[in-house]
């Protein structure tokens, strides 16, 4: 379980911190979402989470155990983390870089083994580019790019074969991508958490992407948790008005089997208390 | 330069003090536009010499032309009274508006230096073109600047100097064995790189040839050689005589001598025959080439000259 | 195939190559020698001059120019890397600009103070390297992250461009032959006729080769950014670090030994690249041994195409540098 405690952020020790007080918690094969406009903290709260931007106070605790106190490769076997974007300046193939997700589980030396493949082709398979193994990365579409990182945070966590209590972090994963593309990376993240007991937390502000696949949703507001909870209950006209300044609709879509959001129009006086 | 009178008076008349001040600019092109009021090709005998050429502002000095001289180059040093005019730059960096500012009738160029050249064509300040090339082109470099500053009696006089130098160093030398020598005139302190040594053509050449010496270089058509390890093995020199344009101490000569141990294969390393000659006399091809060549002569000949 | 494979053909068919190079290298010359005298140990050395020339002139200089490409290449690939810039060199940031006012300085004001068996002007070009690297290192620390790229490129640019201006200035104090000599080495120069600066150079290339043998993987991470990088269990900061000096300590050594020759750093990665992929644990070592046979095969042409006299090795490497170069362009579109 991933656990934030009252954690509290600034980039410049100067400035307005970026985080106050935020508690967050991931449980075992949750599906959080974080949601929120720009600037409220989403990218720095999901760093924090990752264990690459350390809270100036407050902890992040993974399974009770301090990230601070442990190794980077220690993290990245547990958690893998997707950005939004991906650009590689070198001509590496789709197999080598779903098997650099591999990197944290190798020695100093140690090559990647046959079982370290087999894992790196698996996670390519479950995310439908198996077939791109040999192509150059630089050549994909925006949304086979997206599925081969995702691939590689598989298998950076363990694949197919992947432990419960590991974690996928995905950063706004579908701000760059169309729409085709966007319901396979949610069909995609469904599907995968059916098959293996990960965790994931996905930051966005795509509110139909997160109601549609996240059970509990974290609202954030300049820093602050305005609410977390199951989606169902979190995600009203009143909390959306609060976050965005917008009047918006509601309802459950029988087809879609899940909340839908319809923006109306902005608010009077913008976001209200 | 021509002095500039417009004055804007503040608020009224802009115009036409706008006018005034147009056409006094106009006024000051054109004028700059023709050669100055000395006319391109002095009658008389050129009053204010300026020389950025070591060589040619010892020549000048020597045929009795130095009160004329009004500046000179960055490393003029000899005579001692032109090491204490003002500087206007060398063969890279010629100031041309200091060249200018001091109003000469004659200018010693590089014939290289193309951009200053043009310049001074474009005033109308004579000019007298320097070539950098062999022993023999000094002698008729001083005549002919003999005869541009009307001095034709003393370039006579400078120059038969100077051929009665060399015919001196050639008859104490004449008959004697002729080393194979390296006539080295660069080289990083303290080490053998960047060695470069004298090539077949050029006023070293023919100053290593007068003092007795065979130029180990001589078939390479160049003024310059860069001489390594493997040239300098397959050549073997008799003899290696190093050229240094400033003084160097004794304990200074020994260290640098020694750095040549590290290639006994040398025939001029295994028999001693090293040396080193510090004196600016060597480097410059102007008058005092006679005593440059003899320095090198008793380098390679020390038995033929008087202590 | 595996990465095992690829680096097994790879160090076969690059160490034949640079293997070739280094024993070939040394018959070539302006001058023929005679191979069965050289080897002729009957007649003293210091009358064989067939071998003189061998293991004076030829020999000590091919194993120079085998070292400074091996290490000018692989600090290529390593600078590339960490600036995740394919076009970057070793001398973006700054090092051969410090190496070249060092030498300068030296050449100008005749300084003959060595160290550690390298004479005066290499000497002070490796101080010169050195400098600048710290100069340029110490405007580069971010406050809590770090070493930023960005601003490490634009230090190093800005270095370049004055340490250049502080050359231009010491041109004003250096007379004829003194700016000539420095134009010349500026252009290369593999002629160190003993083996004293190779026992020089070595233990800092020994310390370099063994950090870049660390660095293949997290260059492999780093590619795809330093965050990513570090999701990926990869301690960015010092892995940074890492690179940045060992590649600033073979370039400096390489420059103090050779003078600053160009393109070899930005050819040989590319070219190797083409041929063997982008995995830095097959690049890494497969630049350093075709940079070995590419700069000996230069200096054997720059010591035998106008024979006897010498081009100087920088400007067969710009030779081939530059239309290679423009074909990469052109071949980008």
């Amino acid at each position: 379980m991933l656990r934030a405690a009252d954690v509290q952020f600034s980039y410049d020790t100067l400035a307005q911190p970026v985080l106050r007080r935020v508690s967050v918690t991931v449980p075992a094969g949750g599906f959080v979402g974080l949601l929120g406009p720009n600037g409220s903290g989403k990218t720095t709260l999901l760093r924090c989470l990752a264990g690459t931007l350390r809270p100036t106070a407050g902890r992040v605790t993974l399974d009770d155990v301090d990230l601070g106190t442990l190794s980077r490769p220690a993290i990245a076997r547990r958690m893998a983390v997707v950005p939004q974007e991906t650009r590689l300046a070198f001509d590496f193939s789709v197999l080598e870089v779903a098997v650099m997700g591999r990197y944290p589980h190798l020695g100093a030396f140690e090559i990647e083994g046959p079982a370290d493949l087999a894992l790196a082709r698996e996670a390519l398979a479950a995310t439908g580019t198996a077939h791109l193994e040999q192509r150059a990365f630089t050549t994909l579409s925006g949304g086979e790019k997206q599925r081969v990182i995702i691939a590689a945070a598989l298998a950076q966590i363990g694949g197919t074969r992947a432990a419960a209590g590991t974690i996928l972090l995905l950063d706004e994963p579908t701000a760059a991508l169309d729409l085709a593309y966007q319901l396979e990376i949610a069909s995609l993240l469904r599907d995968l958490q059916r098959r293996v007991p990960i965790s994931i937390v996905v930051s966005t502000h795509d509110l139909n992407f997160a109601a549609g696949l996240c059970r509990t949703l974290v609202l954030l507001r300049d820093g602050e948790v305005l609410a977390d909870g199951a989606t169902d209950d979190v995600l009203t006209p009143g909390r959306i008005k609060a976050l965005y300044g917008v009047e918006a609709d509601v309802q459950r879509h029988a087809d879609a089997g899940h909340l839908v959001v319809v923006p109306l129009r902005r608010a009077k006086g913008g976001p209200a208390a | 330069m021509i002095p500039f009178h417009g004055r804007t008076r503040a608020g009224s008349n802009g115009t036409a003090v706008i006018a005034a001040v147009a056409a006094a600019v106009a006024v000051v092109l054109v004028l700059a536009g023709r050669p100055s009021a000395g006319a391109s090709q002095p009658s008389g005998h050129p009053a204010r010499i300026i020389s950025v050429i070591p060589a040619v502002t010892e020549m000048l000095f020597a045929i009795g032309a130095g009160p004329q001289v009004v500046a000179v180059g960055s490393f003029d040093e000899y005579p001692p009274e032109a090491a204490r005019l003002p500087r206007v730059g060398a063969l890279l960096d010629p100031d041309v508006e200091r060249i200018l500012s001091l109003r000469p009738d004659l200018v010693i160029v590089y014939e290289s230096q193309s951009d200053l050249r043009t310049q001074l064509a474009r005033v109308g300040i004579g000019m007298f073109i320097y070539k950098h090339a062999g022993l023999a082109d000094i002698t008729t470099t001083i005549s002919a600047l003999g005869d541009r500053v009307g001095r034709q009696k003393e370039a006579a006089a400078t120059r038969a100097a100077i051929e009665a130098k060399l015919n001196e160093i050639q008859a104490r030398v004449q008959g004697r064995p002729r080393p194979r020598t390296a006539l080295v005139f660069g080289r990083d302190a303290g080490a053998l790189r960047g060695i470069y040594a004298s090539g077949g053509v050029g006023f070293l050449h023919d100053m290593l040839d007068a003092a007795g010496g065979d130029n180990i270089f001589a078939d390479v058509p160049r003024q310059s050689v860069q001489a390594t390890t493997e040239l300098m093995l397959a050549r073997k020199p008799d003899a290696i005589v190093e050229l240094r344009s400033s003084a160097v101490t004794e304990a200074q000569k020994t260290r640098e001598l020694s750095v040549w141990k590290s290639l006994p294969g040398i025939p001029a390393v295994r028999s001693n025959r090293v040396t080193i000659v510090s004196d600016p006399r060597t480097v410059v091809p102007g008058p005092r080439v006679g005593d440059g060549t003899e320095l090198i002569a008793r380098a390679l000949h020390p038995e033929a000259f008087p202590k | 195939m595996t990465i095992r494979r690829r680096f097994a053909m790879a160090m076969a068919v690059y160490g034949t190559l640079a293997a070739a190079a280094i024993v070939l290298a040394p018959l070539v010359g302006s001058t023929t020698i005679d191979l069965g005298r050289v080897f002729d140990f009957s007649t003293p050395f210091s009358e064989n001059v067939d071998a003189q020339i061998f293991f004076v002139a030829r020999l000590p200089r091919t194993l120079a120019g085998a070292l400074v490409g091996a290490a000018l290449a692989s600090a290529g690939v390593v600078f590339q890397g960490l600036l995740r810039n394919p076009l970057a060199t070793p001398f973006t940031l700054g090092v051969s600009a410090g190496a070249a006012l060092g030498a300068m300085l030296a050449i100008t004001f005749d300084w003959t103070l060595g160290i550690a068996g390298l004479s005066a002007v290499p000497a002070a070009a490796f101080l010169g390297a050195t400098g600048a690297v710290s100069i340029v290192f110490a405007l580069a620390r971010a406050r809590h992250r770090g070493l930023s790229t960005d601003v490490l490129l634009l230090a190093g640019v800005t270095l370049n461009a004055f340490f250049s201006a502080l050359i231009l200035m010491v041109q004003y104090f250096a007379d004829f032959a003194d700016s000539y000599r420095t134009l010349r080495w500026l252009m290369g120069d593999l002629d160190v006729s003993s083996y004293q600066p190779l026992l020089s150079a070595l233990p800092l290339l020994v310390v370099a080769f063994a950090a870049f043998a660390w660095l293949a993987r997290p260059l492999n991470l780093l590619s795809m950014g330093a965050d990513s990088a570090e999701t990926r269990g990869l301690e960015v900061a010092s892995a940074q670090r890492r690179a940045f000096f060992s590649a600033s300590l073979a370039t400096g050594a390489a420059v103090s030994v050779g003078g600053p020759i160009g393109f070899i750093g930005i050819i040989v990665p590319h070219l190797v690249r083409l041929m063997v992929g982008s995995d830095h644990r097959v690049v890494l070592p497969a630049s350093a041994l075709f940079g070995a046979a590419f700069l000996v095969g230069c200096d054997v042409l720059a010591r035998t195409l106008l024979a006897p006299v010498e081009l100087p090795v920088g400007v067969i490497t710009a030779l081939i540098g530059g239309p290679f170069f423009l074909w990469l362009l052109v071949r980008k579109q």
